[in-house]
């Protein structure tokens, strides 16, 4: 099968022979229609053409127009006979009285049935003699016409004719349609004319008809059987082509030329004027009534090569309509591409430089200069709807531009609401939003990555604490366990006894100082899990009291609790709740004045449960709240006294972690630590 | 005399442990590896393991499950790996106890006392039992002559402290708030006297436990109540 789409031999045969069987084709309607003309015997085809109509109007108006040169044209004195411009020409008869003029048959019109009109005209006037023959007696002539084949005499105001169509009646009854084949036009003339039968076999029209009549006088079937087999090749030759063309052996897809990717227009309109050139000469050779040696040969490369002009558009259009190409080669299309292009270009030129203020205004005056022309030509129906339409058009697109926008603050949402991993497709984006949408790319791809990044180095941080806080707890244990060895020695020295003290000390704080820093950074990398259940802050809060009772009471700090009677119940990690209680009261029993009040409140209502305690600083705090949150960072910027200086970092992160906010405050002396959880209804 | 076994690749901390241990009248055994360890186990008699969990070649877990396939001596873990996970890890595989360094020493001895009683003791079960005695693990109330033992080690507990003991360890295993707790032991609702119970309990735990801060009996469920664990 696709050898047979391929090959190049039968689609060679097919051009060769679609040009041969059209032609049949021609020949035989053409003979059925001749045979349905002029009957079935040889007879009857000259006469039935003699009595045609046509013949009849052909035959008078070749002898009308002869006659009205020869009024319009004859000389009227006798210095004028011989002038240039008449055809005719004197000549010397014996036996006419009177003058005689003789014009020799026009060449021109030599494949033409009636130029081989004979005919003898004479003025009544003047018994001049007009003619186209030589005779030596015009008399006899004039009176042998009548029995001639065909013939056509006007005298004395009456027609004697063979021919039926332009007899006496007919003639007057053509006459009236059309003043031209009117009897007048021969007023004081004498017309003789004749045709011999011989002059048909030099009319080309007569002799072809003749021809192929002939022809399908021998085989009457022919034609109808010719006409069906032709026909079913034509057809079945081009659908063949319209199947194969563009297929050619090693090429997957159809290919164009350079032929295919003209402009449909062009191409068309080149064809067409070949065609049409081909076609004019034909008519012109025609008009110059060339004979049959020019004029076979020229229809025949008219014929030719509007064959070849009109193949090369089929084949080009097949193809271009096969490769889903044909509408793209239209002139029309292309400009209209290129239109589209080059608005799209400028407005994005319009709408990408310079400040986004500009490009407001800049579309806003192209809108309102729009509407001004639109509106100058609403006169019209048209000019209406034109406006309407500029108006739909800009109302649409600005609410294409409020949907993009609409992406675009929703791609943004998502970022903040910590979700960076969105992304925009910036193709369907022109101008500012485009390069919004790119930004907005990067910067999700940034988030993503830092987040990613920050997750790992924070969660590396914890384990290399951790495994580094293993290594230094070894050591530290032999530190803590000999300087308690030395403390229980029987030690005179009170010097000795003093440096042991600040040892234990030192040794001390450094244990609770790595156990800090690891919770403290396992808390801030979030590498916690966090077993939630439903627990009583009260409880919480009346246990811490009591665990912290003692170290309370040796400050001699008084607890002011304001805490409901009801239970306040919250959603959290018991143990790690306590991590918070535990940190900040510590810090109160470390940091708070002696002899003072420390207060705690527990509060909820309908939309947060609260707890805030209150204690008075011991030392001034000359530090903003903030650098106290920071890790390592202590009340005194000395670090003199215990603690590690996390408690405060660990406790805030154990917080949030468990959905709460912990906000400190500082006022003089007075130390505020408020936590707060929301409840979501 | 028990013989006591201290595994440690630090040979300073094998010799603090010995220092500490030997004022307490026990006789310590020394290795420094897991290999050492097993050695030494097969060639003396031992009363409780010292094992720490880090070290070199055969690591302290390895040598736990290597121990553990012939032998119930107590083992304590010593490491510098305070997670819960750790833990619970070393508890699994069959240690009876687990300090982390840097340790207190009183708290190592105290464990090492408690647990060498428990071991010695096992097998020969108090044969006074009475029905008065409440008991979980090796903590002990005797309801007829209000006396509490804990490890067989008697504590002196006020008359408020002893019934909430006795109230938790009659219940033991279920956690109770304060005002549950305020209200089965003094018969009357709890007005604003939660912190107290608190104190109260602060103070029991102090008593009968080696390390307040992580109670073997009395834990506290922050935020929830307190429970007696049924060992």
């Amino acid at each position: 099968m696709e050898k047979l789409r391929e090959s190049v031999a039968l689609k060679c045969l097919c051009y060769v022979l679609i040009p041969i069987f059209f032609l049949i084709l021609i020949i035989s309607i053409s003979g059925v229609y001749i045979t349905s003309q002029y009957g079935n015997s040889n007879e009857n085809m000259a006469q039935s053409f003699v009595d045609s109509e046509t013949f009849g109007e052909q035959y008078l108006d070749s002898i009308i127009s002869e006659v009205k040169y020869i009024k319009n044209n004859y000389p009227t004195n006798e210095e004028e006979t011989s002038a240039d411009y008449f055809r005719y020409s004197q000549i010397d008869v014996d036996n006419y009285d009177k003058k005689v003029y003789y014009k020799a048959p026009d060449y021109y019109y030599n494949s033409v049935l009636y130029s081989y009109i004979s005919y003898i005209i004479i003025d009544e006037q003047t018994g001049n003699l007009y003619t186209n023959i030589k005779s030596k007696d015009y008399n006899n002539e004039i009176l042998n016409v009548q029995n001639q084949k065909i013939y056509w005499i006007y005298e004395n105001q009456n027609i004697t004719t063979s021919i039926d169509s332009v007899n006496q009646d007919n003639v007057k009854y053509l006459a009236a349609t059309n003043s031209y084949y009117s009897i007048d036009n021969l007023e004081n003339m004498k017309v003789y004319t004749w045709l011999s039968e011989e002059a048909f076999n030099y009319s080309n029209y007569f002799v072809i008809q003749q021809t192929i009549y002939d022809f399908f006088q021998k085989s009457p079937n022919a034609p109808a059987y010719l006409i069906f087999i032709t026909t079913i090749a034509l057809v079945a030759m081009i659908v063949y082509l319209c199947w194969a063309i563009g297929h050619e052996q090693g090429k997957k897809q159809i290919e164009l030329n350079r032929i295919d990717r003209l402009s449909y227009e062009i191409l068309f309109s080149v064809v067409m004027f070949i065609v049409g050139l081909l076609m004019s000469l034909v008519v012109l050779s025609a008009e110059l009534r060339a004979n049959q040696k020019i004029i076979i040969p020229v229809v025949l490369l008219e014929y030719l090569g509007s064959y070849v002009a009109f193949s090369v558009l089929f084949v080009s259009t097949v193809k271009r309509i096969k490769a889903k190409q044909f509408w793209h080669t239209f002139a029309i299309y292309r400009i209209y591409n290129w239109i589209k292009r080059t608005i799209k270009y400028l407005f994005e030129k319009i709408t990408d430089k310079g400040n986004i203020t500009k490009k407001i205004i800049i579309v806003y005056v192209l809108f309102i200069i729009i509407s001004i022309i639109l509106v100058g030509a609403l006169g019209s129906f048209l000019g209406f709807v034109l406006l309407m339409a500029f108006w739909f058009g800009t109302l649409y697109l600005l609410i294409q531009y409020g949907k993009k926008l609409t992406m675009i603050q929703n791609a943004l949402k998502e970022i903040y609401d910590g979700k960076p991993d969105v992304h925009l497709n910036e193709e369907e984006l022109v101008g500012v939003l485009k390069r919004m949408a790119e930004y907005i790319n990067d910067i999700a791809g940034g988030f993503t990555n830092a987040i990613e990044q920050s997750l790992k180095s924070e969660r590396l941080k914890t384990e290399l604490i951790t495994n580094v806080s293993h290594d230094i707890k070894t050591p530290l244990t032999s530190i803590i366990n000999y300087v308690d060895l030395l403390k229980k020695e029987d030690i005179k020295d009170a010097k000795i006894e003093q440096y042991i003290a600040i040892l234990d000390k030192k040794s001390q704080r450094l244990k609770k100082l790595i156990e800090d820093l690891v919770e403290a950074s396992k808390v801030s990398s979030g590498n916690v899990k966090l077993n939630i259940e439903r627990i009583n802050l009260k409880e919480l809060l009346n246990q811490a009291i009591g665990e912290f009772e003692d170290r309370f009471q040796k400050k001699n700090l008084k607890i002011d609790l304001d805490i409901p009677k009801t239970d306040i119940i919250i959603e959290a990690d018991n143990r790690y709740m306590y991590r918070i209680i535990d940190n900040l009261f510590s810090n109160i029993s470390k940091y708070a004045m002696e002899n003072t009040r420390v207060y705690i409140r527990l509060q909820k209502s309908d939309k947060f449960i609260e707890v805030e305690m209150k204690n008075i600083s011991a030392t001034r705090l000359n530090i903003s709240a903030d650098e106290l949150m920071q890790r390592f960072v202590r009340g005194d910027k000395s670090r003199y006294t215990e603690g590690s200086g996390l408690g405060l970092s660990i406790a805030e992160s154990l917080t949030e972690m468990q959905g709460g906010s912990f906000k400190i405050s500082i006022d003089g002396d007075l130390f505020k630590v408020l936590l707060k959880w929301n409840i979501d209804t | 005399m028990y013989n006591i076994l201290v595994v440690d690749d630090d040979k300073e901390i094998v010799n603090a442990i010995e220092i500490y241990l030997k004022r307490e009248g026990y006789n310590i055994i020394k290795a420094y590896n897991g290999e050492e360890a097993l050695e030494q186990i097969s060639k003396n008699e031992i009363h409780l393991i010292i094992l720490d969990i880090m070290m070199p070649e055969k690591d302290g877990i390895e040598t736990l499950e290597e121990i553990r396939k012939t032998k119930t001596i107590p083992v304590i873990l010593l490491s510098a790996k305070s997670e819960d996970y750790d833990k619970i890890s070393g508890l699994d595989t069959g240690a009876d106890d687990y300090i982390t360094k840097p340790f207190n020493p009183l708290e190592l001895i105290a464990r090492v006392k408690s647990n060498i009683r428990r071991y010695v003791e096992f097998g020969n079960i108090s044969k006074k039992e009475s029905k008065n005695i409440l008991k979980t693990g090796q903590l002990e109330v005797d309801d007829e002559t209000k006396k509490v033992t804990v490890d067989g080690k008697e504590i002196k507990l006020t008359a408020t402290e002893y019934n909430i003991l006795k109230f938790l360890l009659k219940n033991k295993g279920k956690v109770f708030s304060i005002s549950q707790i305020y209200e089965n032991v003094w018969n009357e609702e709890s007005y604003g006297a939660e912190n107290i119970i608190a104190v109260h309990i602060r103070h029991i735990r102090e008593k009968i436990e080696i390390n307040p801060k992580e109670p073997k009996y009395l834990k506290v469920i922050w935020g929830i109540g307190y429970k007696i664990e049924d060992i």
